[in-house]
């Protein structure tokens, strides 16, 4: 058992986590954060993805030890506390940027990173930040145009 | 020449009604699902091919801490019916006396945990009599080929209708023949002016579905409950009520949003396997499997199909004999039917004068084939389109007028006995060659476009959906069908058309869990089939329920309901307008009241029809790629992919364009690059890290989707599903553009560097000995 200290969207937590312990198998049954998805479990397909420090990460080839004193952000953690989603999220529902839904938390992540990298990234930008994100139903199209609709809100919203 | 008419009509977009709790994260898949004191499986499978099992040791398995049951083969045979498949029904619920294919389910291990049921298979023992391994069609169609399966298989070939034949194991190693014919094609070959043979390979891909197979079950002797992510309930509900033997009605599945399945989660697979081991163990128990595992339980059928076409001078097409042979792997899953689907739609979108196709599927040690999106028709229209290319360009008509000059028209049948074709072919390619500029293309060498129309038959043969409304006094729908929220958006599509009939928002709108004990029953969630037949029962069920609104209002104002309008939830007579809920409430008291709303459809058996029912709607997929070929490399470069379906008339555009994209990518991966390889008998890459996928970096840089709505479909307002078609044409639409820029054809798929550059080797050294 390993103590760790992590802040998890938002809120400082501990916890003793088992040093075989995933961090996707964390999130899942221990926070009952289950909007972060188990699909390939080998990082390969990128449904598990999570912010650690603001970087898209794999929890499914992630140990939940490693995340001591990180900062983790989920998909639970994207919307205000009082609900009003955020314009990604929105992005994704004008753009119809979705289908069965299994890769869809995972990609609204990587795209927060990309928008806090580059706020108004162009195409081949995008379709290069996507590589690590599998959709096997939408062909991708609507996921780019809802990015950069996202970017242009989140642009817009800025003072 | 046609009048082009807008592609697109206007249209207030959707929002999905499964969309916020997808884009929050707090939609629930069975993958979620758990109950108390629920206990996990995990499965033991073949190494080998091909192998009798002697004996299984599961001692020491079964002594290790935590775990709770081990079962094998043995305990399988004392089922009532251990076996299922479509028709054919040859797969046992773990292996019975012998392995077929490497990934072969052997025997399964119950245990507190995942870890320790995993670690409980390392234990157990198998002794192994290995046999030769069959890795091909022609393998398992030597003469000394051993039988893969030595005794006839239960069940029965499907039934067909004029013309046709269907044979159940009709030779060795032979699962599965269809037969169809019309005309004299013999005669008619020999008559025509040109007859080309063609031979094509079509590859095998895996769905890749992102969501697990996984399935939770609890179950009595003489009781039966199931999660399960499986697409098709009621036809679960008969496959486990039929081999348990417990009646339907003591039979319960739930289906929670499914998270991508493309044909993977149809029918039966691990659910009876689930359901006994709860049985045995008397607790709750979940199967979640790998994604390895997935890529071991089901494929999209390899096949090979020679195509023999005879055509006019002046470029009319005449007769065309096919001979198709599918690798239907180690058990019969879906192939009964994909079979029948191959070769009843290898004659395309054109007229013939005669007609005559044999399609098999044989059974080999590979993983069993299965449906995948397309089903048989992207097997068939990769051959069709490419070799109708090959004819024009041999016979020295652009394969744009030569397609045209053969396609069938609206209203015509598709063949003697079968439904019209109610979609306009030729407006529809018209429209793509304009769209990718095909007519004054300009001649760049090594930059090529190519063109096709995939075309398959939607709706189902004989299928039917029931379905209801629940609605409530303050006008909030519950819509209840089977068709499940695979992705798709049925529950959306559904949604709406209630909506509309009773002037309400969709956001009043929920799309009900299905539960097979409450849902009303149909026939599973197969070849793109909800919007029209589920939708057509929606319509019913709604138009039910405002006539009992109508009628009430009526009684309650003494008039006939035709004085009386619904809109906005009030009822109108003349200039009076009276508060519906208002209304239902002084009549019903505080509690209220609900409307419930039923209706069905079927499409009715008809044995004139070739496959038995004449079938509901037609799905032509327009394709055109736009290639640069690299002489020195062979690589192909798709510059430009455009698609095009015909959604009759769109209910959701906006899912529409992503159902055609969706597809097409899956098409355009396998066209080029993914492929499930075999290396002897073992798969080479049946895991996500070596199988490759199209990625959003794959993606032509020039991706076009177009929606026609020719308004001929059976759906509600003339609509009709697409979700199938975007796979269609791709492939051969590519290959015909690699044809167009450099010259050769390649008839395998996928078409890689290699398969290019070999081909233009073989043309430069055939330039240089002529």
């Amino acid at each position: 058992m390993v103590e760790v200290t992590f802040c998890v969207n938002g809120r400082e937590r501990s916890a003793n986590v088992p040093t075989n312990k995933t961090l996707v198998d964390f999130l899942r049954d221990d926070l009952h954060l289950t909007g972060c998805r188990i699909s390939c479990d080998t990082g390969v397909c990128g449904a598990c993805t999570v912010l650690v420090d603001g970087s898209p990460t794999a929890a499914c080839s992630t140990f939940a030890f490693e995340i001591d004193r990180s900062s983790i952000e989920t998909i639970e953690g994207l919307a205000a506390p009082n609900g009003n989603l955020h314009p990604i999220q929105l992005a994704f529902l004008k753009a119809d940027a979705l289908q069965c839904g299994f890769c869809t938390s995972g990609f609204i992540l990587t795209v927060k990173a990309l928008l806090e990298i580059h706020p108004s990234p162009d195409e081949p930008t995008i379709r290069e930040w996507f590589k690590a994100n599998i959709c096997r139903c939408t062909g991708y199209k609507s996921i780019i145009d809802a990015t950069r609709l996202a970017g242009a809100m989140m642009l817009e919203a800025q003072p | 020449m046609h009048k082009m008419v807008a592609a697109d009509v206007d249209h207030a977009p959707l929002e999905r009604l499964d969309g916020r709790q997808k884009i929050t994260g707090k939609v629930r898949y069975t993958s979620d699902f758990a109950l108390p004191g629920m206990l996990h499986a995990k499965v033991l499978r073949s190494p080998h091919a091909h192998a009798r099992i002697r004996s299984i040791d599961f001692r020491a398995a079964r002594s290790l801490t935590g775990v709770v049951a081990v079962v094998t083969g043995a305990d399988i045979a004392t089922l009532p019916d251990p076996f299922y498949g479509v028709g054919i029904r040859d797969q046992p619920v773990l292996a019975i006396g012998k392995a077929r294919y490497i990934g072969d389910m052997v025997a399964a291990v119950v245990a507190e945990d995942e870890a320790t049921a995993c670690r409980a298979l390392d234990l157990i023992a198998v002794d192994y009599e290995l046999l030769p391994a069959l890795m091909s069609i022609e393998d398992a169609l030597s003469p000394s080929a051993p039988d893969i399966f030595e005794q006839p298989s239960g069940g029965a070939p499907l039934i067909v209708g004029a013309g046709a034949q269907s044979l159940k194991e009709p030779a060795k190693n032979t699962l599965y023949e269809f037969r169809y014919g019309r005309g004299d094609a013999d005669a008619e070959l020999a008559r025509a002016d040109h007859v080309f043979t063609d031979t094509f390979y079509f590859s095998r891909i895996h769905h890749f579905h992102l969501e697990p197979y996984v399935n939770v079950a609890c179950a009595e002797a003489d009781r039966i409950e199931i999660w399960s992510c499986n697409q098709d309930p009621f036809i679960l509900r008969n496959d486990l009520s039929r081999m348990f033997g417990i009646p339907a009605n003591n039979v319960r599945v739930h289906t929670a949003m499914v998270g991508g399945g493309f044909g993977a989660k149809s029918y039966c697979k691990m659910e009876p396997l689930v359901v006994f081991l709860a049985m045995r163990t008397g607790r709750p128990v979940r199967l979640c499997l790998t994604m390895d595992e997935a890529f071991h339980t089901l494929t999209k059928h390899a096949a090979v199909l020679t195509l023999t076409s005879g055509v006019s001078r002046d470029g009319i097409l005449i007769a065309r004999k096919s001979d198709i042979k599918l690798d239907g792997g180690a058990y019969s899953d879906a192939s009964v039917s994909t079979t029948i689907k191959t070769g009843y739609r290898i004659t395309g979108p054109y007229r013939w004068k005669a007609v005559s196709t044999v399609a098999s599927s044989v059974r080999t040690n590979i993983i069993p084939g299965g449906s995948f999106r397309g089903f048989g028709g992207t097997q068939s229209s990769f051959a069709s389109e490419s070799q109708i290319d090959m004819i024009a360009r041999r016979i020295g008509i652009d394969p744009l007028e030569f397609r045209c000059k053969n396609l069938l028209s609206p209203g015509e049948p598709f063949a003697p006995g079968d439904s019209a074709i109610d979609s306009d072919f030729e407006l529809g390619l018209l429209r793509l060659a304009a769209k990718v500029g095909y007519v004054d293309r300009p001649k760049v060498p090594g930059r090529g476009i190519g063109l096709s129309i995939g075309l398959k038959d939607g709706g189902g043969t004989g299928n039917q959906a029931q379905a209801a409304i629940k609605v409530t006094d303050s006008g909030d729908i519950i819509v209840q069908a089977a068709a499940v929220e695979i992705g798709q958006g049925v529950g959306t599509v559904l949604g709406s058309i209630a909506a509309k009939i009773l002037d309400r928002p969709l956001s009043a709108v929920r799309y009900a869990e299905i539960d097979t004990d409450h849902t009303p029953l149909d026939t599973g969630t197969h070849v793109s089939f909800a919007t029209t037949v589920s939708g057509r029962a929606i319509e019913q069920s709604a138009h039910d329920v405002k006539r009992q609104i109508l009628q009430f209002a009526a009684d309650r104002l003494g008039c006939t309901p035709d004085q009386l309008t619904l809109s906005e939830w009030t009822i109108r007579i003349g200039n009076r307008s009276h508060d519906l809920r208002a209304m239902l409430r002084d009549y019903y008291g505080p509690v209220g009241t609900e409307f419930v709303g039923r209706g069905s459809m079927k499409i009715p058996y008809d044995m004139a029809a070739p496959l038995g029912s004449q079938n509901l709607f037609w799905m032509p997929c327009w394709s055109a790629a736009e290639v640069d070929v690299d002489a020195e490399t062979g690589q192909v470069t798709v510059l430009r992919l455009v698609v095009g379906a015909d959604a009759g008339r769109a209910i959701n555009l906006a899912a529409c364009h992503g159902q055609i994209e969706g597809a097409a990518l899956q098409a355009f991966g396998q066209s080029l690059f993914e492929e499930l390889v075999y290396c002897g008998d073992a798969p080479a890459n049946a895991d996500p890290a070596t199988y490759r996928v199209p990625l959003a970096s794959d993606l032509p840089a020039l991706f076009e989707s177009f929606v026609e709505q020719h308004r001929m479909g059976p759906g509600p307002d003339g609509a009709k599903g697409i979700g199938e078609s975007g796979m269609l044409g791709i492939a051969a639409a590519i290959a015909n553009a690699v044809e167009d820029a450099v010259g050769v054809r390649i008839t395998k798929l996928p078409i890689t560097a290699e398969r290019v550059l070999d081909a233009l080797d073989q043309k430069r050294k055939a330039a240089l000995t002529g």
